[in-house]
């Protein structure tokens, strides 16, 4: 048994909410990612029993989604939009200072486990092209020198939860329109921040 | 029948069913779409592509795959036009781009849907210039099924039969875009008993199998039909031979059987054929060196047989032979009788779990294809996944289209989650008696009152008071309309129930030994010293026979015993018939020579009555097909050979005999351990065919949480300790199985040793020097 119980618990209570268990797979895949920042093989033996399903079925969708790492991410994941609208508005020079900044290519990963660096398709901020998501909160109206700087502040401060509102008014531009969410959380780890399972976080904590 | 319409194809009418596809409609009127992933024994999927056709619709032509749009009245298709085919040429050169052609090395060269699709339909050259995708090849995704990714063309006909048919869905489409593949999870193989119908199905050679790679190209295959010896389902097999061996059994799509598919013991179990170890010669006193020739062995037997007025002959007959074999032994018996009526002989079937079943009123008996109309499906026998797998893939079909399936323990607890209702511990003692009245099992009533009920009836266990099970079928009877599919597993068990005057059970043979008497025992095709519950009652008595004699084709326990062994011809190198569970005979028939001197047991029980001056009125199973034809119930429809052979009867013919089976009921006092026979066990063919040897080695016990804890146990190897005998065991948790009731395979080695109405212990292993004596 790799997960504890309060991971356990966590799980059958997400497992409760779907008429049936397997519903509830993309959910625990995210609890799997935010205990391990990837989905290990011993989480998805863990999930196939949770949700009576074959292990190679869970292994299945969570090797699908590009979302579900299969691979160790450092603490902070950089993903940077390439899509058509970020593109027009110069998203490549956005992309050359992270890369210049990290040193690292399309899906690697520093030394020290700090960044991961992806190239992704739209994350629908079209609005405010061009776009970032750190750690899945999005910062959009980037420049390359504010994305750098972005980068230092996370390097020097490793704030311990990501928090999208909080990353607009320190580094961001435009914006889309106002995202509007009322009690703003943020995230703690490599997983989108979703309340009702419990992977989002509150700033001030 | 669902409504007849009109269609269009090709500027030609077609009539069809309103309900099919128009792939179907299309093949069934002799149009051939091609085709990669649609089966028609599975839901289609659209996946490859391949079957684009062009249909007429409101807004003007269209192209539609035609695995997944349904036929309409008056409905317009096209399959030949200009834009099918562009459009097929496409698909195949897109198929093509990863595909590395490896055609010379590949097995599947030669009858490969892809080769033949891309030669018929496809562009003709390639405008890729690119590097291939490139996988490491192959890689073995269980002990008996290799993968070779880059040959797959994604069509999930393996992905789908493992999730939708077999219900094990070990392998899977794992990644995405370029970089999808099937494959399994790490550390959990496709251990499967269909997995082998997965490299039957696959349309390209992404799928092989250990037994067959590298060993044949198809077209120097001999091929012919036959019926497999597997179970008493009689799945319809195509045997494919080269070189006067046997290289690869296929499944056959037999509508009232197994409908394409078969377990991989039917499948991959005929290496023994060709092993070194079969017995060639008539062998002397076990003694391989002291060969005799026919001749000399049938002198030696007829002085037997004639010396002694007051001799006791017995007959143990396995389930291996064809109809005209039983036959021929009852012909046999019969002529001895008329002779001498001082002889007493018996006809024992060596299998623990006969019965005598219900046979009485041949209209109830049921059909395998009543599964597919009746409402409820009662099963109460033993494990059917193991023993008759491929009527365990049309019961899971037949809950799958919505049938109730009723079953009661405590074996079948691999269907539980198939069930509308499991009746276990509550219901059943662990004797496998009723705790409570029938009428009075809840949620039971409602499922069979008035309805079809089919009831696949059986024992459970080798020991067990048959009165409950007769009691069921008493109270269906009443309040449904019941249909009786008589569950013995085992070859051919109906044919020699069919062609036997008498058949008695393993039990009777040891209480019906008289030692006072000059003892001759037959055993014939069986190995009872290894394979019964009574295994070594058996020994006792066959050590104590005055003359034993031998049919079979390896040396094994029985054998060992024998005064005389003659070696007898197998499956696939003789011509006979075969009688299924619903009383179906079908045709099995010779493609391979006969080995040394082997010969067929009926001939061997020709010559035995000739050489004590008996006349016996047949030359060959022809003869003998067209005796045993006359006793059917249904002159009109027999099953002889040229009517079995006639084009409409290939799918077998149904026809009845009487049947008389005659077996105590015994009481088991009370069932510690509860014997059962897995699909794979330590039979002789088995560990004669080695690519299947070691897959019935693990020796396991099953038992639940309750018992686990009861026993003290923390660890899951232990030592079960009975009297002298000591055998370790894995135990795996079964939660369905009643308390205190522990599950062990009776056909694997070591087992038989165990007597199950005595106590046993159950002590842990506790250091790592016990883990390695074994």
């Amino acid at each position: 048994m790799s997960w504890d119980n309060e991971l356990l618990e966590r799980a059958h209570k997400i497992i409760e909410l779907y008429p049936q268990k397997r519903s509830a797979l993309g959910p625990l895949l995210y609890l799997a990612q935010e205990k391990d920042g990837f989905i290990s093989d011993d989480s998805i033996v863990e999930i196939s029993n949770l949700v009576d399903i074959t292990e190679v079925q869970v292994k299945s969708v969570s090797s699908f989604y590009s979302m579900y790492k299969e691979e160790q991410t450092g603490t902070y994941l950089l993903s940077v939009c390439k899509s058509i609208s970020c593109e027009i508005n110069d998203s490549r020079s956005v992309i050359n200072s992270v890369k210049e900044f990290t040193g690292l290519e399309n899906y690697e990963t520093d030394q020290d486990k700090l960044f991961t660096f992806e190239e992704v398709e739209c994350i629908g901020a079209c609005g405010g092209a061009p776009a970032v998501q750190v750690n899945y909160e999005t910062v959009e109206g980037l420049t390359p020198e504010k994305t750098i700087e972005m980068c230092e502040w996370l390097k020097n401060d490793k704030p311990e939860i990501i928090v999208a509102d909080q990353l607009q008014n320190k580094f961001g531009g435009t914006k889309s329109f106002d995202w509007a969410i009322e009690d703003n959380t943020g995230s703690a780890y490599t997983v989108p921040g979703f309340q009702n399972i419990g992977t989002a976080k509150e700033k001030d904590n | 029948m669902s409504d007849q319409i009109n269609i269009n194809v090709n500027g030609s009418e077609i009539r069809t069913d309103s309900d099919q596809l128009i792939i179907e409609a299309c093949e069934d009127s002799g149009i051939h779409i091609p085709r990669f992933c649609w089966h028609k024994r599975m839901d289609p999927v659209g996946m490859c592509r391949m079957c684009l056709v062009e249909i007429e619709t409101p807004r003007g032509k269209a192209l539609v795959p035609s695995c997944t749009t349904k036929v309409s009245e008056d409905l317009v298709v096209d399959t030949e036009s200009e834009v099918v085919k562009k459009a097929q040429e496409g698909v195949l050169e897109f198929l093509l781009i990863n595909h590395p052609l490896d055609c010379p090395v590949c097995d599947k060269a030669g009858e490969c849907p892809l080769q033949d699709q891309t030669m018929a339909y496809g562009p003709g050259e390639s405008r890729f210039v690119e590097d291939k995708r490139h996988f490491e090849k192959p890689i073995p995704i269980s002990e008996i099924i290799l993968l070779d990714r880059e040959r797959c063309i994604l069509c999930a006909r393996c992905t789908r039969f493992s999730d939708e048919i077999s219900g094990d869905p070990l392998i899977e489409f794992i990644q995405r875009g370029n970089k999808t593949q099937v494959n399994t999870f790490p550390d959990e193989p496709f251990r499967s008993y269909f997995s082998g119908n997965t490299v039957q199905i696959c349309p390209v050679g992404a799928l092989t199998s250990t037994s067959y790679r590298f060993k044949a190209r198809p077209w120097d295959l001999k091929k012919v039909s036959s019926t497999s010896n597997c179970s008493s389902m009689g799945c319809s097999v195509e045997l494919n031979v080269s070189q006067n061996k046997m290289l690869r059994i296929l499944g056959e799509d037999n509508e009232f059987t197994n409908q394409g598919w078969l377990s991989d013991k039917g499948r991959y179990n005929f290496e023994y054929l060709h092993s070194e170890k079969r017995i060639l010669k008539p062998v002397l006193n076990n003694d391989s060196t002291n060969e005799i020739s026919i001749n000399e062995s049938m002198e030696l037997i007829s002085n037997e047989i004639s010396v002694d007025d007051n001799s006791n002959i017995s007959f143990i007959v396995g389930h291996n032979s064809t109809n005209e074999e039983y036959y021929a032994l009852n012909n046999f018996v019969e002529n001895l009788n008329k002779v001498n009526n001082d002889q007493n002989m018996n006809v024992y079937l060596s299998d623990d779990y006969l019965y005598e079943g219900f046979f009485q009123n041949t209209d109830s008996l049921g059909k395998v294809q009543d599964l597919d109309s009746v409402d409820t499906i009662i099963l109460w026998a033993q494990d059917i996944k193991d023993n008759l797998p491929t009527l365990y893939l049309r019961i899971r079909q037949a809950v799958k289209n919505g049938k109730k399936l009723v079953i009661f323990g405590h074996t079948n607890t691999a269907m539980k989650e198939l069930a509308d209702s499991y009746f276990g511990q509550e219901i059943l003692s662990k004797n496998l008696e009723f705790n409570v009245e029938i009428s009075k099992i809840p949620n039971f009533n409602e499922l069979i009152n008035d309805k079809n009920v089919l009831a696949i009836i059986g024992k459970s266990s080798p020991i067990q008071n048959t009165n409950p099970i007769s009691n069921l079928i008493n109270y269906l009877d009443k309040n449904s309309n019941l249909k009786i599919l008589n569950c013995f597993s085992k070859g051919n068990t109906f044919g020699a129930l069919q062609n036997i005057d008498l058949v008695k059970g393993l039990n009777e043979f040891i209480n019906e030994f008289d030692s006072s008497k000059n003892n001759i025992v037959f055993t014939i095709g069986s190995n009872p010293v290894n394979s019964s519950i009574y295994s070594n009652q058996i020994k006792d008595k066959l050590i104590n026979a005055n003359f034993v004699v031998s049919l079979d084709l390896f040396k094994n326990e029985t054998t060992e015993l024998a005064d005389i062994i003659l070696p007898t011809t197998s499956f696939g190198e003789k011509e006979g018939t075969f009688t299924n569970l619903e009383m179906r005979t079908l045709k099995q028939n010779k493609i391979l020579p006969t080995p040394g001197s082997v010969l067929n047991e009926w001939e061997y029980w020709s010559m035995m009555l000739n050489k004590i001056d008996i006349e016996n009125n047949y030359e060959s199973e022809f003869e003998l097909n067209l005796q045993l034809c006359e006793e059917y119930l249904d002159k009109d429809n027999v099953p002889s050979f040229d009517n079995l052979n006639k084009p409409s009867n290939l799918d077998g013919v149904l026809n009845s005999k009487s049947i008389n089976i005659e077996i105590e009921n015994v009481e088991p006092g009370t069932l510690e351990l509860l014997f059962v026979n897995r699909l794979y066990g330590d039979s002789s063919t088995q560990i004669n065919s080695p690519s299947i040897s070691m897959l019935g080695a693990e020796r396991f016990i099953e038992m639940n949480n309750h018992t686990f804890i009861k026993h003290n146990l923390s660890t899951y190897t232990v030592n079960l300790v009975q009297g002298d005998s000591t055998l370790q065991v894995k135990i795996k948790i079964n939660n369905h199985l009643p308390n205190e009731l522990i599950i062990a395979p009776l056909n694997r080695r070591g087992f038989r040793d165990i007597d199950t109405t005595k106590p046993y212990e159950l002590i842990e292993v506790k250091n790592l020097e016990e883990l390695s004596v074994n």
